[in-house]
């Protein structure tokens, strides 16, 4: 099994009556890469991670982790991944500690001093009940039963839903040591600067379907973000004019802000050549929506 | 009081309580239907004590067995249940859903809402009481029966104050604790208990006054089916549910409302002390989550120490030492009690220990405690795992599904034989204890029965489970064919024309063989057997095809 794709998706579609929660998905996530899954609520990324975990049957199409078949293979793939459900939900009367047990059990065994390695670095108190718990510290026992067996592939649903900052960055950091030692890392998101953080690549996903495949590098050159110039004067609405990507530009005597999405290099050296000062400059990033705005127009499509 | 709050209430309650009403109504249909072709002119010959025990009350007909033993008993019993279920939950429910924050949020006082909830109780109540009345005047009518002077609405008067008392004892409770489960526990077990001791001890010479302690003594002593409503009784049973009222409007505004969280057993806290922390981690701490169906088994094992303890000490020791101190006038008059009345209440001989036990244990109560334990354990297994969202993360663990329905049935397996091990102990005690002789063989045999048929309807509920993901598809779904299926096995062979037709339900091979006299039936058995490991191949199959549910 030495292909070096980790998660195969083909034509994968799932209807639950009218509704199309996921249209005609294909997605190669590559071995050793941090797979960001992007999409607003409701979009279809749960559906999508529920359909590759056989929690649910496609309509149509199929899908494969690493090699192995994502309906007929299913336990066996189980063995090599290891999963964090979105709007996590664990057995209240167990405490941390019998939660990650009766997962070691239902595994074949666990390494210990690893699991408490990473309750450590999670800052996860496993001793009180897990109902008992507040949700960023349930959410640290979901994160540590997925790491535990250290899979080959890891596909977490909004995993860091409730964390705080800190600990953010400490899984963040786990998660890039996992792909560097060759795992995979499937993650899905509704925040792009989450996804931009830790991913290499980025899926992104609108209304069942799949807009765009991208590096992370070439979304963020492409991702539109709010820029605002302060100049020492007031300033002409005409000055940026002419430049790819800019838009909706608004003036407010000294101030101009406007749409953009490319280089900041591009904006930065026609306001240098402008003939006055610039005092203060701000960006930042636009939300979602808008992103999404700029590859439907990219696509020449109409969102409805 | 808020009249959202009240809607709101009854909307979520409303379907328990027509399912109730609707088998209420159903039982009595057929349970008329049936006397009406049987030659009741036996019944006079019934010794008195009897009829008091059966609930048939004096000089009466058809009318009067379907009202006083289906209305009265059974009527009286599920109406008291439905009021503890809902009552325990009113807010005890929505402190473990964590909804009783949001609600509060809003401007409405603790006392308001609780009014609220409990005005929606005794209208769901009262509603349920009419149906029950419209029925019961309905019936006679279509099947063409003289009912002469029954007083069908002063009966149905009492048991609908009967419920509200029952009703409002679980409200009491949870609102001092938030504890639905120890509400409604207290309340059913006070109304059983009370229920079997003002049945039993007028039986008793000398002891006859001793039923007044018992509330349902004020539900039932005064025969309100012949005598009409009892003011006295109704006063007493009213004023006492006031009393709960009040005190529960005190409670919770008293204590800390709890936010989802999770009590503190006994083990917990023998776990936090570090003393035992150590011996406690050895024997219940890491073993309870080792398997699953160990952690199924361990999950339900309040459930399981209160069957037990109730199969084992009240269905166990308590009737044979009853049956003991039973008036020798009284077994011998039972004599003469005609077989066919008495397979209404499971069959059996009252005058000899094995009929007194099939009667008041293993004819109705047994099989109902164990089907309670397996349905239970089958409707959550599956369907309670994916309405909690935890079957996906179960499900993300290198195991098949079909391995999750075979460790259900497992913990089920252990379950029942657990259950099955208290009856025949307690029961063999009562026999020693009392010098009644009873075989052990046949008492082993009837607790083996016994186990057999509740893992059949426990394997229902797993189908039912596994087929549709719901916990009450699969608790509604096996609990309505078990009621029919009982009424089935108990009704038909009193028409000679119908009588095989009882071989169509599982408890014709519970009880058919009648094991307590007889032994072992191993065909009888095997049929229920061979019955669980269908419907665990069924659930099986069923639930490796469909999508996992994803509520919330």
């Amino acid at each position: 099994m030495a292909t070096e794709t980790a998660i195969l998706a083909e034509g994968l579609t799932k209807h639950y009556g009218d509704v199309h929660a996921l249209v005609d998905l294909d997605l190669d996530v590559k071995r050793g890469e941090v797979f960001g899954f992007l999409g607003p609520n409701g979009a279809g990324k749960t559906t999508a991670i529920r359909t590759l975990l056989d929690e649910i049957r496609p309509t149509a199409g199929r899908a494969s982790i690493v090699g192995l078949d994502t309906h007929a293979d299913s336990v066996e793939i189980r063995h090599h991944i290891g999963y964090v459900p979105g709007d996590l939900a664990m057995y209240p009367g167990l405490t941390g500690r019998d939660t990650i047990n009766y997962f070691a059990n239902l595994r074949g065994g666990v390494d210990w001093s690893y699991v408490d390695e990473l309750a450590e670095r999670l800052n996860a108190d496993l001793s009180p009940k897990v109902g008992n718990l507040s949700s960023g510290n349930r959410q640290k026992v979901g994160l540590i039963q997925a790491f535990m067996s250290c899979p080959e592939v890891l596909i977490m649903d909004e995993p860091s839903s409730g964390l705080d900052p800190l600990v953010q960055r400490e899984f963040q950091t786990i998660l890039r040591e996992l792909a560097a030692e060759g795992n995979t890392v499937f993650l899905s998101s509704h925040t792009l600067s989450e996804v931009q953080r830790v991913a290499d690549r980025v899926g992104i996903i609108r209304q069942g379907r799949l807009i765009t495949v991208e590096t992370v590098s070439s979304l963020r050159s492409k991702a539109i973000r709010r820029v605002e110039f302060e100049f020492g004067s007031a300033v002409e609405p005409t000055l940026f004019e002419g430049i790819d990507g800019v838009r909706d530009v608004v003036v407010e005597d000294r101030r101009i802000t406007m749409s953009y999405d490319g280089t900041m290099d591009v904006l930065l050296k026609v306001a240098m050549d402008h003939n006055d000062a610039v005092v203060d400059i701000n960006t930042h990033e636009a939300d979602l929506e808008d992103i999404f705005l700029t590859y439907y127009r990219v696509d020449g499509e109409s969102s409805e | 009081m808020s009249t959202s709050v009240v809607a709101m209430t009854v909307r979520e309650r409303w379907r328990g309580m027509a399912i109730g009403a609707v088998t209420l109504g159903v039982f009595f249909l057929f349970g008329m239907a049936i006397y009406k072709d049987v030659d009741l002119s036996f019944y006079e010959e019934f010794p008195e004590a009897v009829q008091v025990m059966m609930n048939i009350p004096e000089g009466a007909g058809v009318g009067s067995l379907a009202y006083g033993a289906i209305y009265g008993l059974y009527g009286a019993l599920a109406m008291g249940i439905l009021a503890v279920l809902a009552g325990a939950s009113l807010i005890a429910g929505e402190e473990r859903n964590g909804t009783l924050g949001l609600l509060l949020a809003n401007p409405k006082s603790r006392v308001q809402v609780l009014v609220s909830k409990i005005v929606a109780l005794l209208l769901l109540l009262a509603i349920s009481t009419v149906v029950l009345d419209v029925v019961g005047r309905l019936v006679p009518v279509v099947l063409d029966v003289e009912i002469g002077g029954m007083q069908v609405e002063a009966q149905l008067f009492h048991i609908f104050i009967n419920s509200v008392f029952y009703g409002m004892l679980a409200v009491f409770i949870g609102a001092w604790t938030g504890n639905g489960g120890l509400a409604s526990g207290v309340s059913i077990g006070l109304m059983i208990v009370s229920m079997l001791a003002a049945g039993l001890l007028p039986l008793v010479e000398g002891l006859e006054n001793y039923a007044k302690i018992f509330p349902w003594y004020y539900f039932d002593g005064s025969n309100p089916v012949t005598d009409g409503v009892e003011w006295g009784h109704i006063a007493v049973l009213g004023v006492a549910s006031v009393v709960f009222v009040v005190a529960a409007l005190v409670g919770v505004s008293r204590r800390d409302l709890k936010a989802q969280a999770i009590g503190l057993t006994m083990i917990d806290r023998l776990r936090a002390n570090p003393m035992t922390q150590k011996m406690v981690d050895r024997v219940a701490g890491t073993a309870k989550a080792s398997y699953i169906w160990v952690k199924i088994t361990s999950e339900h094992q309040i459930l399981l120490i209160a069957a037990a303890y109730y199969m084992f000490l009240v269905g166990g020791v308590v009737i044979g030492l009853f049956y003991s101190l039973l008036d020798d006038s009284l077994l011998k008059l039972s004599e003469q009690l005609p077989e066919t009345l008495m397979a209404l209440a499971g069959g059996g001989d009252m005058s000899t220990p094995e009929g007194y036990y099939t009667v008041e244990n293993f004819g109705l109560m047994a099989p109902f405690i164990f089907m309670m334990v397996t349905v239970v354990v089958g409707a959550r297994a599956l369907a309670g795992e994916e309405s909690k969202r935890t079957m996906g993360l179960l499900l993300a663990n290198p195991i098949s599904r079909s391995r999750i329905v075979y460790e259900t049935m497992a913990a089920m397996v252990v379950l029942t034989a657990i259950l099955g091990f208290a009856t025949f102990a307690g029961t063999s005690l009562g026999s020693l204890l009392s010098g009644l002789d009873m075989s052990y063989g046949n008492i082993a045999a009837i607790s083996l029965h016994l186990s057999l048929l509740g893992l059949v309807f426990g394997g229902l509920a797993l189908a039912l489970s596994a087929a549709t993901g719901q916990v009450k598809i699969a608790v509604f779904g096996s609990v309505g064919p078990a009621v029919i299926l009982y009424l089935l096995d108990a009704f038909l062979p009193l028409n000679d024309n119908l009588a095989g037709y009882a071989k169509w339900s599982p408890f014709y091979y519970y009880s058919g063989s009648d094991p307590l006299v007889n032994g072992m039936h191993w065909g009888h058995g095997g049929v229920l057997a061979a019955i669980a490991v269908v419907l665990v191949v069924v659930a099986v199959v069923l639930f490796g095809r469909r999508d996992l549910r994803q509520t919330g």
